[in-house]
C-alpha cells in the first residue's frame, strides 16, 4: 500500500506552543518524521529599540523578554551596564535583587509546571500553580508596583526598598508554599498517567545538552552540574546554603520535577536572604546621565530558563552603541526539532512544555 | 410517595384517550410518541444542566466559583450560552464536504436518544422494554463513532482528520472492554432485559459481585465518552478539539451537548447493571424509585466530572496499549473467573 | 503501587471541592492595589514646572507637553500621555523632582475606541495678554515683598 506523510502546522496559533510559536511537523499517521520549528512570530526588535535608548531606558524593554521573571531579565541586563562601568551594588541592593530574582524564579517554574500540567491534559494543576503564582505576584507588586514587568532593576541599585508590608506577607509565603509544593507533587508529579506521559520521553543526552548549549532546567535534567548561582556564582549566591537538583534520565519527566525542586531551593534561598538582609543604601553613587566608556561588557546570570547573558558595547555615549541578549529558551530550542522525531503529535506538545520556552524570549 | 408519578401519567393519558373513543393502535401510538417526547426533552434539558455541572465542578475542584452571573447562582448560564451559540453564522467553507459535515452534528444526537428509549428510570419505567435491551445499548452505542468520524472527515483538516482516526481506533478498541464487561453481569443475570437485570440486584448489587468489571466498565466508559483521561479525541492541547475543530455555533454545541448526553447514559448504563438500577438501598423505599435511579446516575456523572478534573491524558499510543493489553484480558479473566464461580455456586448447589 | 497516585490525585481535588475559593468576584469586590502600584497617572498642575524632565525620562516618547511663560513661571498648557505606547516603567514618575506627577491605584484604563486612549491630563487655553500682564505686575510687587522680608521668604523657599 502506498503511504505518505502529510504537513501539519502546529501553531502559530495553537494553544500549547506557549505563544506564537510554529512547529511544521511532517508526520507519518500520527509519528513524527520531521520537526522544523519556526521562531519570530513575535519578534519586536528589541536589541535594535535599545540602539535608541539611554543605557537606564534599556530596562522596561528587557522586561518584556521572559515575562514570566522579568526581574530576572532585568538583571542580566544591568550587571553588564555595570560591569562595563565598574559600579560597585550596594550589599543591601545585592540581596533585595537576591530576593526579588527567587521569587522571580519561582513565579516562572510556577507557569512552567503548570502549564505543563496543562500540556499533558491536567487542566487543574495549572489552575492551582496560577493561584499560588498570584501570591508572589502581590508581594512584587508591593516592592515594585507592576505584576509582570517590573522595571525594578537600576544600573547601580534598585529603583524602591522593600516596603513594610512586604516583610509579612513574604514570611507567609515562605510558610505556606511547601505544602503547596507538595500539593503539585501530589496531584502532578505522584500521577501515574502524568509519569507514563512524560518518562523516558524526549531524552537529551547529557552530550547533546552540551553540544546544543543547553542550559538551565534542561541541561540539569540531563544529569549536568551546571548552575550559574553555583559554577561561577555572581551578586552574593556564594553565601547561601542551596542544592542544585539534578536529574538522571534527561527526559521530560526529569526537567518538569527539577522545577519543582528548584522552587523549593529557591524558597531556602529567599528565607536565608531574608535573614542576612543587611541595612545600608539600595542604590550606588550613580551620575544621572550614564556614559559608560568605550569598550564591551558581557554578563551572565542564571535565569529561570537558563543563561541569560547581556552583552553592551559602548561607543562612550549615552546610548548603547549595541547589545545583544543570549537568551536562554532560544537557545535550548535549537534541539526541539531533533528531539521531536520518532515520536507522537502528544509528546512534541509534552518535550516543547517541558523545555519551558517564553516566545517573547525567543523571539526578543 | 410519588413513586407511579409517572406511570400515573401515562395510564392516566391512556385512559383519557380510551375514554376518547381512540382506537387501541393509535392510543399506544400517541402514548410511545408522548414517552419519546417526553425523554427528548429531558435529555436536552439534562446536557444543559450537565454543562452547568460540569463547570461548577471544575471550578470548586480549581478553587475557583464558576457560572454564578446568569440567572440564580449561574443556572441559567447554559441557556443562555446555547442562545448565543444558536444566533451565530453559519460559516461556509468550500472545502468542506457539505453533506456530512451537516449531517455530523445532526446526527449525533440520534444514538444515545434511541438508547434512552430502552432504559428503565424507574420501576416500570422503560419507553420500550426491550428483552435484548443490554445488547442494542452495545450495539447502538457504537454508531457515534461513524457519525464523528464523518464530521471530522468532512471538515477536511488536518487535526480534524487526526481526531476523526483517534475516534475510530479509539471507540472501537473500547467498545470490546465495555460490553465484555457488561458480559459479566449478563452471565449472572442469563439476560439482556435491563429491568430483570435490576431486578436480580435485589439482593445484592453487582459492583459486590463483579467489582472488576466494574471497573473496566468505568474506564472503557470514560474512553467511551471521550473523558480525560481519555480525551484524545478532543486532546485540547494537542488537536485543539478534533473532529469539532472546523465547526462553530450550535454544529460545536451538539457535539458538546452529545458528549454530556453520552456521559449521562453510561452512568444510566452503570447504574442499571452494576448499582442496582431503581432499587432502594437499605429498604429506603420511601423514596421513589425513579428519584434513585438519578441519585446513583448523578453520583456516578459526578465521579466522571472529578475524574476529568484531576487526571492528565494518555497518549494515542498508551491508550490502544492499555485498551488492548490490559482491559480486554481482565475483561477475559472476568469472564473466566465469572464462570468458573458459577459452576462452582451451581455445583454446591446454591 | 500503580494507582496511588491516582488516588491521591482524587484526594487532593476533592479537598479542594469544599474548601473557600480564591476568586475575587471583580465589578462587585476590588482588590486594594499597594501603594506603589502603577496605575492611572496623576498631575498636580500647581506643582508642575513644566521643566520636561518626565517627557525626557520616558523611553518610548509617551509624554507630550506644551508649555508657555507666564511671568518668569513656566506653565503647563497641555500634558498629554499616549498611554497606548506606555510602558509603565515609572521613569517618569521617578524623574519628576517636585512630586507632581503620580502614579494613583485606578486601573481600568480601556477605552473602546484607540483615540481615546489617549490620556489628557492638562490642557489649557494660552494665557491672554492681560492674564500675562497681571502675572507680571503680580511678580514684580512680589519682588518688591521679597526684597523687604528676604530672609523670611528665602527660608520658604528652601522649604519649598
Amino acid at each position: 500500500m502506498k503511504t505518505q506523510t502529510y504537513t501539519l502546522n502546529l501553531g502559530p496559533q495553537h494553544p500549547s506552543t506557549h505563544g506564537v510559536f510554529q512547529i511544521v511537523l511532517e508526520l507519518d499517521g500520527e509519528t513524527v518524521v520531521k520537526a522544523t520549528p519556526v521562531p519570530g512570530y513575535l519578534h519586536r526588535g528589541i536589541e535594535k529599540l535599545a540602539e535608541a535608548r539611554t543605557y537606564a531606558q534599556v530596562i522596561p524593554y528587557t522586561d518584556r523578554m521572559d515575562y514570566m521573571a522579568g526581574m530576572l531579565m532585568n538583571w542580566g541586563y544591568v550587571a553588564a551596564v555595570e560591569k562595563l562601568m565598574g559600579i560597585e551594588v550596594p550589599e543591601r541592593a545585592e540581596y533585595i535583587r537576591v530576593i526579588v530574582g527567587e521569587l522571580s524564579r519561582i513565579a516562572s517554574h510556577l507557569i512552567a509546571t503548570g502549564a505543563y500540567a496543562g500540556d499533558i491534559g491536567g487542566l487543574t494543576g495549572f489552575i492551582y500553580t496560577f493561584r499560588d503564582r498570584e501570591d508572589i505576584l502581590d508581594m512584587l507588586e508591593m516592592i515594585s508596583g507592576s505584576r509582570m514587568t517590573f522595571s525594578y532593576f537600576r544600573i547601580g541599585g534598585v529603583a524602591e526598598d522593600f516596603p513594610a508590608e512586604f516583610f509579612p506577607a513574604v514570611k507567609k509565603f515562605i510558610e505556606k508554599f511547601p505544602s503547596c509544593c507538595d500539593e503539585y507533587d501530589g496531584l502532578i508529579t505522584g500521577n501515574e498517567i502524568f509519569q507514563v506521559r512524560t518518562k523516558k520521553v524526549g531524552v537529551i543526552t547529557p552530550e547533546a545538552a552540551i553540544n546544543y548549549s543547553l542550559s538551565g532546567p534542561v541541561l540539569r535534567g540531563s544529569g549536568i552540574n551546571y548552575d550559574m548561582r553555583k559554577a561561577r556564582p555572581y551578586s552574593v549566591y556564594d553565601r547561601f546554603d542551596f542544592e542544585v537538583p539534578l536529574g538522571c534520565n534527561g527526559d521530560c519527566f526529569d526537567r518538569y520535577r527539577i522545577r519543582i525542586l528548584e522552587m523549593r531551593q529557591s524558597l531556602r534561598i529567599v528565607e536565608q536572604a531574608l535573614e542576612q538582609l543587611p541595612e545600608g543604601p539600595i542604590m550606588a553613587k550613580v551620575p544621572k546621565v550614564l556614559k559608560p566608556p568605550a569598550g564591551d561588557a558581557y554578563a551572565e546570570i542564571e535565569s529561570s530558563k537558563g543563561l541569560f547573558g547581556a552583552y553592551v558595547v559602548s561607543d562612550g555615549s549615552p546610548k548603547p552603541y549595541r547589545v545583544h541578549f543570549r537568551r536562554p529558551s532560544f537557545i535550548n530550542l535549537g534541539y526541539l526539532g531533533k528531539l521531536c522525531e520518532g515520536w507522537k503529535i502528544a509528546d512534541v506538545i509534552a518535550i516543547l512544555g517541558s523545555i519551558d520556552i517564553v516566545l517573547g524570549e525567543v523571539d526578543c | 410517595m410519588g413513586e407511579n408519578i409517572f406511570t400515573g401519567i401515562a395510564s392516566g393519558l391512556s385512559g383519557l384517550l380510551d375514554g376518547a373513543g381512540v382506537p387501541v393502535l393509535w392510543n399506544d401510538v400517541i402514548l410511545m410518541v408522548v414517552k419519546l417526547v417526553a425523554i427528548l426533552v429531558f435529555i436536552l434539558v439534562n446536557a444543559l444542566w450537565l454543562v452547568y455541572m460540569e463547570r461548577k465542578v471544575a471550578a470548586y475542584v480549581q478553587c475557583r466559583i464558576g457560572p454564578n452571573r446568569v440567572g440564580p447562582k449561574g443556572l441559567l448560564q447554559t441557556a443562555a450560552d446555547i442562545g448565543k451559540l444558536l444566533s451565530k453564522e453559519f460559516t461556509w467553507n468550500k472545502y468542506w464536504d457539505i453533506v456530512p459535515y451537516i449531517l455530523a452534528p445532526v446526527l449525533i444526537f440520534v444514538p444515545p436518544f434511541m438508547i434512552y428509549a430502552v432504559l428503565p428510570f424507574g420501576e416500570n419505567m422503560a419507553a420500550i422494554d426491550m428483552n435484548i435491551g443490554l445488547f442494542y445499548f452495545a450495539a447502538v452505542a457504537s454508531l457515534t463513532s461513524i457519525i464523528l468520524w464523518a464530521g471530522g472527515w468532512a471538515s477536511n483538516n488536518k487535526y480534524s482528520l487526526v481526531g476523526a482516526m483517534r475516534v475510530v481506533a479509539q471507540m472501537v478498541s473500547y467498545e470490546l472492554p465495555l460490553v465484555l464487561a457488561l458480559l459479566g453481569v449478563v452471565m449472572l443475570t442469563g439476560t439482556l432485559n435491563m429491568s430483570e437485570i435490576v431486578y436480580a440486584q435485589e439482593n445484592v448489587w453487582f459492583i459486590f459481585t463483579q467489582p472488576l468489571a466494574f471497573l473496566i466498565y468505568f474506564v472503557a466508559g470514560l474512553a467511551e465518552t471521550n473523558r480525560t483521561p481519555f480525551c484524545l479525541v478532543e486532546g485540547e492541547s494537542e488537536i485543539i478539539a478534533g473532529p469539532y475543530t472546523e465547526y462553530s455555533g450550535m454544529g460545536f454545541a451538539m457535539f458538546f451537548l452529545t458528549e454530556y448526553a453520552s456521559v449521562m447514559l453510561i452512568s444510566a448504563m452503570c447504574t442499571v447493571a452494576f448499582l442496582g438500577g431503581w432499587l432502594a438501598p437499605f429498604g429506603l423505599t420511601f423514596i421513589p424509585s425513579w428519584l434513585w435511579f438519578f441519585l446513583k446516575m448523578y453520583v456516578m456523572i459526578f465521579i466522571f466530572m472529578w475524574v476529568r478534573w484531576t487526571y492528565p491524558r494518555l497518549r494515542v499510543d498508551q491508550l490502544m496499549g492499555f485498551g488492548w493489553k490490559v482491559l480486554i484480558p481482565l475483561c477475559l479473566a472476568n469472564i473466566f473467573v465469572t464462570g468458573v464461580g458459577m459452576y462452582i455456586y451451581r455445583a454446591i448447589g446454591w | 503501587m500503580f494507582g496511588k497516585g491516582l488516588i491521591k490525585g482524587l484526594e487532593i481535588t476533592w479537598g479542594w471541592l469544599f474548601r473557600k475559593k480564591v476568586t475575587v468576584e471583580y465589578p462587585d469586590k476590588k482588590i486594594v492595589m499597594s501603594p506603589r502600584y502603577h496605575g492611572r497617572f496623576e498631575l498636580d498642575q500647581d506643582k508642575c514646572i513644566a521643566c520636561g524632565l518626565c517627557a525626557n525620562a520616558c523611553p518610548n516618547k509617551v509624554i507630550q507637553l506644551e508649555k508657555t511663560k507666564l511671568g518668569k513661571k513656566q506653565i503647563l498648557l497641555k500634558y498629554v500621555m499616549r498611554i497606548e505606547y506606555c510602558l509603565f516603567c515609572g521613569y517618569c514618575v521617578e524623574a519628576c523632582n517636585k512630586d507632581a506627577l503620580k502614579f494613583s491605584s485606578v486601573i481600568d484604563m480601556n477605552q473602546y475606541f484607540r483615540d481615546k486612549v489617549r490620556l489628557t491630563l492638562v490642557d489649557r487655553p494660552a494665557p491672554t495678554p492681560e492674564e500675562i500682564a497681571a502675572a507680571e505686575a503680580e511678580e514684580a510687587a512680589k519682588a518688591a515683598a521679597a526684597q523687604a522680608a528676604a530672609a523670611k521668604a528665602k527660608a520658604k523657599g528652601e522649604e519649598g
